[in-house]
């Protein structure tokens, strides 16, 4: 007997500025559909329908609008900036369907018609700056994509290095998809800043750190470089001068735990292996369990009701342990740092005990505090040798 | 002691004034993410705490017991605003509100309200206290100009010289050229001339 089919939309550019992001998302999502399609777990089908933005803005909004109103969905799996976020936000609250929204951000966000299963702030920002405040120095230059993301991550990295009486040397801007970058580049090692934080997202964050190490080898300089986004297919897009970069992820493909280990191997059964998966594509894959496991124990694709299933259901995703916290929408994970290698992986150093509760507000912000007083693993303190490997 | 961020509410006390019992939800569950602790509040019911904040709904206006208008200038007032007509706005002005929302409401903008409300609240407070420093530095004005008169007749010296030699004096004695001013004219004594 055939099951039914549920109508799920999903947004995710493969062009455009972030395209590789978008791939990533839509080849980890369509894992979760097929994997589920097969499980005789589920007594329906997801039935995909897939919408390309190529990257552009406006067309979140078309392509959102043309799913709700042609298709009927009334779940949607996808975009990755906050400002293509932003563009749904208002047709998926208007219309009461839901969007399971896989990337990171910088929260300040809360709506009840959005699944936010990326990490909140206070999972990726908070952990990788202390880190820095704590282990290598007081004084961060930072340089970002002109929007939203890198806007309040800065704004937070300020609070937390003023705290700690350290100085933001500099804040430098590109709009989304520029490649000039060397006139950043030249600044950064006429100024030779102890630590670089960069939030760039897409090609022009590439184009930066192959500038960027490129002119620091030449200068014979060695400065560290912060990532809250950098993920396996990016290093392997930005080939050898990706390595040694600082990043904070609740997702890393070489996390030990055995769901990602047999996760790891069935997407490269089915993707290459030479392929990796990603944080925002492993989010999405497990935001596609999310939303089958709260359809399947809700019986209904009633927005309400599947929300409602879905909050404190706990799943062991790849990354974890992981469930949706029903005061705010958000998901607990556990946060994680790790420095990327030569061979295109990243060593993870560092992680919580247990899933952090998402702070999406940063309400609880005590911008005095550590976490590596409060929650580390195996003993990394302030004044611990930094990049300890955790086994 | 720990430091909160400054964009951080947690801890923070609100009344909460609101007829429609879908909005006052809303309220209530997005001041729980925010960490604001919230009462709900109908006008003519006594308060027993001092309020950080206050949100109230337009269709309670006017306020017109001296009771019910207790809290109005003790604390950021943030309007709920249900239609847009001069009339209903003018009721809201009377509580001088330091921020608003539309209704019906939804989750978003109300974190945007509170802060705007705390930092404009706080901004209108900073300028009250320059405005009271400047009336009074205006009051005194009148005294220093005497104490300067009397400093010119007293030592034959233009205005700019008088009024130096006044204030070196004030220096001199740790006391503000007003004080000095209030004194040379009360009891005519001319300040000491040093250096």
């Amino acid at each position: 007997m055939t099951k039914p089919s549920v109508p799920v939309g999903i947004i995710c550019s493969q062009s455009g500025p972030y395209q590789a992001m978008g791939r990533e998302i839509l080849k980890s999502a369509m894992m979760a559909v097929d994997e589920i399609n097969n499980q005789a777990e589920f007594d329906f089908s997801i039935a995909a329908h897939i919408r390309d933005p190529r990257g552009i803005i406006s067309e979140y909004h078309t392509v959102c609008d043309d799913l709700i109103r042609n298709v009927g969905v009334e779940h949607i799996i996808g975009c990755y900036t906050s400002a293509s976020r932003k563009q749904v936000l208002p047709i998926v609250e208007r219309t009461d369907r839901l969007l399971w929204y896989p990337a990171r951000y910088e929260g300040f966000e809360c709506s009840d018609n959005v699944i936010y299963v990326g990490a909140s702030p206070n999972h990726n920002v908070l952990p990788l700056v202390r880190y820095a405040l704590d282990n290598l120095s007081r004084e961060i230059f930072c340089v970002g994509s002109n929007y939203v993301w890198t806007w309040e991550t800065n704004r937070v990295t300020r609070e937390l290095v003023s705290a700690s009486e350290g100085h933001i040397l500099a804040e430098r801007l590109l709009e989304l998809g520029e490649s000039a970058v060397g006139h950043i580049v030249d600044e950064i090692i006429r100024r030779k800043p102890p630590i670089v934080f960069n939030t760039l997202v897409g090609s022009s964050s590439y184009d930066f750190i192959r500038a960027f190490r490129a002119a620091a080898e030449a200068a014979n300089l060695d400065i560290p470089m912060l990532s809250c986004s950098l993920c396996e297919p990016e290093l392997a897009i930005v080939g050898p001068a990706s390595a040694g970069c600082i990043t904070s992820s609740a997702y890393f493909e070489s996390i030990q735990l055995s769901e990602n280990r047999s996760f790891v191997a069935r997407w490269k059964a089915r993707y290459g292996d030479d392929s990796s998966p990603s944080v925002d594509g492993q989010s999405a894959y497990v935001a596609v369990y999310l939303l089958a496991r709260a359809l399947q124990r809700a019986g209904t694709t009633d927005i309400g009701e599947v929300r409602r299933a879905a909050a404190g259901y706990r799943y062991n995703s790849p990354q974890g342990p992981v469930w949706i916290d029903g005061s705010n929408n958000h998901c607990v994970l556990t946060p994680r740092l790790a420095v990327s290698n030569a061979r295109g992986q990243f060593d993870i150093f560092w992680e919580a005990d247990a899933p952090v509760k998402p702070d999406p507000y940063l309400t609880q912000l005590d911008v005095a505090a550590s976490p590596f007083r409060e929650t580390s693993r195996g003993g990394t303190s302030p004044n611990a040798p930094h990049l300890r490997v955790v086994k | 002691m720990s430091k909160l961020s400054s964009f951080s509410l947690r801890g923070r006390k609100a009344l909460v004034a609101i007829k429609d019992e879908r909005d006052a939800s809303i309220v209530r569950r997005q001041f729980e993410r925010l960490g604001i602790d919230s009462t709900a509040w109908a006008p003519g019911q006594a308060i027993d705490f001092a309020p950080d904040v206050t949100l109230i709904d337009d269709e309670l206006l006017p306020l017109e017991a001296p009771m019910q208008r207790r809290f109005v200038g003790r604390c950021p007032i943030i309007a709920l605003l249900g239609t847009e007509t001069p009339s209903r706005l003018k009721l809201v002005f009377d509580l001088d509100p330091a921020s608003f929302l539309v209704k019906p409401l939804r989750s978003a903008g109300i974190y945007a309200a509170v802060v705007m409300a705390f930092e404009r609240s706080e901004r209108t407070n900073d300028l009250k206290q320059q405005i009271l420093k400047l009336e009074q530095r205006l009051r005194s004005r009148r005294i220093v100009l005497a104490a300067v008169l009397q400093v010119m007749h007293s030592h034959a010296l233009a205005e700019p010289a008088a009024f130096a030699l006044i204030r070196r004096a004030a220096m001199e004695q740790r006391k503000t050229i007003e004080e000095l001013s209030a004194e040379i004219a009360a009891k005519g004594i001319p300040p000491r001339a040093t250096g």
